[in-house]
């Protein structure tokens, strides 16, 4: 899931400036589950809202809302209507909901309210740990179902490196180091060989570095009218 | 929930959470005792009226 954490209130307080009327937009799907910007986060942050604002002098008017996917138009179209009456509106969304948004009502300006910290999953209950970069060209199927791009501080692809000591990663004894994570998952099954190979570099034209990525899907497109 | 408060700026020391089981009659009223008196020293709450 997309992992996020909410903002705090001060700087969310700042971004709405004179605004006097506020919608919050909660999410349900990913921030819902790490409790971020469901709609019980919504509930808390417009109270808070309400009350920094009354003792500030400057009563604010806050709604509420939580949509099932921010990230998705037809999620979010029902919302067009009811936006005009706003001053702003605050995401509780991870990034592209917020983007979403904008772009969907660009008349009117949707704040985020949430840090989009990373993706990832609940180790335990109240903590997330990042799992995935989304590199767009997986190799989990040679490391052993542990991803050293996402949990290798340096995203070493032939580790482990030096700074591996007693299983930890140099950078932090919280931190395990992933090589030695996967190491003693392959001795686990049996399969220490396939780990000899040497990778060679990885081609990171499918990450981030080959610019903002897109998929398109023929079979799923519909066709245009005329067509 | 006293992060919270502290950042709305209604003052964190507001409320407090205390584990007591049932058989602790005694410590529960003390602990009261306690909170009243803090929150006297506080004063009203800025926002009883209004919320």
């Amino acid at each position: 899931m997309i992992v996020a954490e909410q903002k705090p209130l001060a700087e969310i307080r700042q971004l709405l400036g004179d605004a006097q009327k506020v919608l919050i937009v909660g999410c349900g799907t990913c921030v819902t589950v790490c409790f971020a910007g469901g709609e019980k986060e919504v509930s808390v942050l417009a109270s808070a809202l309400r009350m920094m604002s009354k003792l500030d002098g400057q009563p604010m008017e806050v709604d509420e809302c939580t949509v099932q996917r921010q990230c998705e138009w037809e999620y979010i179209d029902p919302l067009r209507d009811q936006l005009e009456e706003y001053d702003a509106i605050v995401s509780l969304a991870c990034g592209i909901g917020v983007q979403a948004m904008n772009e969907r009502f660009p008349a009117e300006i949707t704040l985020p309210g949430l840090n989009t910290t990373f993706l990832g999953l609940p180790e335990e209950q109240g903590v997330w740990e990042e799992r995935c970069q989304a590199c767009g060209n997986c190799i989990l199927g040679i490391t052993a179902g542990i991803c050293p791009i996402a949990r290798c501080s340096k995203q070493l692809l032939n580790g482990p490196c030096g700074g591996s000591q007693n299983g930890e990663c140099e950078i932090d004894p919280d931190v395990p180091c992933a090589w030695q994570l996967i190491w003693e998952r392959v001795v686990e099954l049996g399969r220490l060989d396939e780990l000899i190979e040497i990778q060679p570099p990885k081609d990171w034209s499918t990450s981030r570095d080959g610019g903002p990525r897109k998929i398109v899907r023929e079979d799923l497109r519909l066709a245009e009218e005329g067509k | 929930m006293a992060d919270l408060l502290d950042e709305i700026g209604l003052g964190g020391e507001r409320v407090a959470m205390v584990n007591l089981s049932s058989a602790m009659g005694p410590q529960f009223a003390e602990v009261v005792a306690e909170m009243m008196e803090k929150v006297q020293e506080l004063g009203a709450n800025p926002l009883a009226n209004e919320c």
